[in-house]
């Protein structure tokens, strides 16, 4: 049964490529071929779970409570946003005061939701949700107004200082340091849930609200806690992809990451240390679906179809084993 | 003068508000049976692609809606079978759905319509400047409000979404109850994706219900989960989104983007100001 999720998981987005009039042998073995078959893609699959590790780890935080966290794009827009706008003043500070000034920012609209849900009992996934739409348009404001480079041509920002720039790890690559800091955030989260109070908190909340009540554990704080927190990550998110790769703000800079954060932290069993290899495994498609388009000319949206049958897959496996263990 | 800029405001409202009404109607069904479907925006995407798919091969916008309404009750099957059958977490199930909505809609009409420039043949107005599916819309809100309210079926729907043991113990088969109302909600997310394609733009753009599916959500918590008040909501939404396109050629020195942000917003306050309320069916959510 197990294997038959996993071959429904393969041959669904295959199906796709067929109607698309692709080749579906030729198609696998240009997604597998790029990623991690070359090491020119092989790097950009590294390049591309860093930013997914981040908000499938902040993620895996506000799920862990049993709060549907959907807005880490907007999170992490404000994240960028409130870094890039403070970059002219961190830039003789260096990279870590500018990670840390994104991390605030996603923590800040994340605090925003969590008191909306902890004061009024506001449903976290609809704020979430408008809170991205929110993000965008200030994103798109930005990037148009306060934030635009000097000679007005894009609607983009100026580069941020170089002093800022994360480093590059991998010479050739555009793989940067970005990647340290998402394996040190997964063992600290790890460490957080598994040794802390807190983490043990979020784990009663999210399992059960009455043996919350019971144990004197006070839900709204639990959630006013975690939800800065976990936007705080996709914030850090947003910092890095600036500091690490565009070294500035443009529209749709990271489209999407969030969706498929969501996607990771499911997978990984908002497992922290099991985050990074989610992602990795997200990267593959999200890179793989970038080369098929360039080389096979199958639409890019197949990424989504991707991540919609893991989701199912993977929840259809929780099903099988939780119905097997009782 | 004045009147008739009143007049234009409110039908603008009307035709901007339906799409989220009808998903809202929709998705009241549902939540009354107790089954909460977070991915009707990824239906709402894929019955705009249908919607226009359809209208564009056969030429008409009649079959471009059927074949919306048959692709939304297939994702809504989709749901079903894993919130109601699998009873797993339906959260998680609806994400899948905002997903893959997202990836069918966008990829299918990348292979079809996108490739090459075919008409689309969009709903006509038939009255007061507004088409057919409005007057369905509001037809449908109150025949669902009559058969919640006053029929043996609405009875168990709601039974259903209350206490689902006392339910299965009177005798009601609580799986079909809900399997019938959630596959209700993702027609009507169906229909009001081709609305959207049919009736209010008159063509599929990727990615173009942006959100409208989850405010629908909103609407139905603050229309508590009552289908005409949803419309109502809905149509409050409708007037914020008319009004603030026309507010932005009023005030152009105000950056445009704060406007678009407006209904969004309005989301958000009314949320907090409305979200603790006893009309929340009780069984919401758990399988």
């Amino acid at each position: 049964m197990r294997f038959l999720i996993i071959a429904v998981a393969f041959v669904v987005p295959t199906i796709f490529v067929v109607l698309a009039g692709k080749d579906p042998l030729g198609s696998w073995a240009a997604l597998l071929g790029y990623t991690l078959g070359s090491w020119n893609g092989f790097s950009e699959v590294l390049v591309a779970a860093i930013p997914l590790t981040l908000i499938g780890l902040g993620l895996s935080i506000a799920f862990r409570a049993g709060i549907f966290n959907i807005g880490a794009d907007g999170q992490l827009i404000a994240g960028a946003v409130l870094a890039a706008a403070l970059a002219p003043l961190l830039a003789p500070a260096g990279p870590l005061p500018f990670l840390l000034a994104g991390f605030v920012g996603g923590a800040l609209l994340g605090a925003l939701v969590g008191w909306l849900r902890a004061r009024f009992a506001a449903n976290e996934i609809i704020v979430t949700i408008m809170l991205n739409y929110v993000a965008f348009q200030l994103l798109a404001w930005v990037i148009r107004g306060p934030l635009q480079e000097p000679t007005r041509l894009f609607p983009r920002s100026s580069v941020i200082p170089e002093n800022l720039h994360l480093a590059v790890l991998i010479a050739d690559t555009r793989v940067h340091s970005g990647l340290v800091w998402a394996a040190l955030a997964a063992v600290a989260l790890w460490i957080v849930f598994s040794r802390t109070a807190f983490g043990y908190r979020l784990e009663v909340v999210g399992a059960s609200r009455g043996a919350a009540v019971y144990a004197g554990i006070k839900e709204a704080r639990v959630v006013v806690g975690a939800m800065p927190l976990s936007g705080g990550f996709a914030g850090l998110a947003g910092a890095v992809e600036v500091a690490g790769i565009h070294q500035r703000l443009e529209d749709g800079f990271a489209e999407g990451f969030g969706l498929i954060g969501i996607a990771v932290a499911l997978m990984a069993r908002l497992n922290p240390l099991a985050v990074p290899f989610a992602a990795l495994l997200f990267a593959v498609f999200q890179v793989g679906s970038g080369a098929l388009q360039r080389e096979l000319a199958v639409p890019y949206p197949i990424v989504w179809i991707f991540a919609g049958t893991i989701v199912l897959a993977v929840l259809a496996l929780q099903c099988r084993l939780s119905s097997s263990r009782a | 003068m004045s009147f008739v800029i009143l007049a234009g405001l409110i039908a603008a409202a009307v035709r901007l508000a339906m799409s989220i009404a009808l998903a809202a109607i929709g998705e009241t069904v549902a939540q009354r049976s107790g089954v909460l479907n977070v991915g009707i925006e990824g239906i709402m995407l894929v019955g705009a692609f249908l919607g226009a798919y359809g209208a564009a091969m056969s030429g008409s916008p009649w079959a471009g809606l059927a074949l919306a309404i048959a692709g939304g009750v297939a994702l809504a099957a989709l749901h079903g079978y894993f919130s109601i059958t699998l009873r797993a977490d339906q959260v998680v199930s609806g994400i899948a759905l905002i997903l893959l909505g997202l990836g069918l809609s966008s990829f299918l009409f990348r292979i079809t319509l996108g490739r090459e420039q075919t008409p689309i043949p969009a709903f006509q107005a038939v009255l007061f400047g507004q088409s057919a599916p409005v007057y369905i819309g509001i037809g449908l809100a109150i025949a669902v409000a009559f058969v919640l309210k006053r029929t043996a079926l609405g009875l168990q729907i709601r039974a259903c979404g209350e206490n689902p043991d006392a339910a299965a113990a009177a005798g009601v088969r609580v799986g079909a109850v809900r399997y019938g109302c959630v596959l209700f909600g993702g027609a009507m997310a169906g229909f009001a994706g081709a609305y959207l394609s049919l009736a209010q733009v008159g063509a599929f753009v990727e990615n173009m219900v942006v959100g409208r599916g989850f405010i629908a959500i909103a609407c139905v918590v603050f229309g508590r989960w009552h289908p005409v008040k949803a419309l109502a909501v809905a149509l409050c939404f409708g007037l914020a989104e008319a009004a603030q396109i026309r507010l932005q050629s009023f005030y152009p020195q105000v950056p445009y983007q704060f406007f678009v942000m407006l209904p969004y917003l309005i989301a958000v306050v009314a949320l907090a100001i409305y979200a603790r309320n006893a009309d929340l069916p009780r069984a919401l959510g758990r399988a």
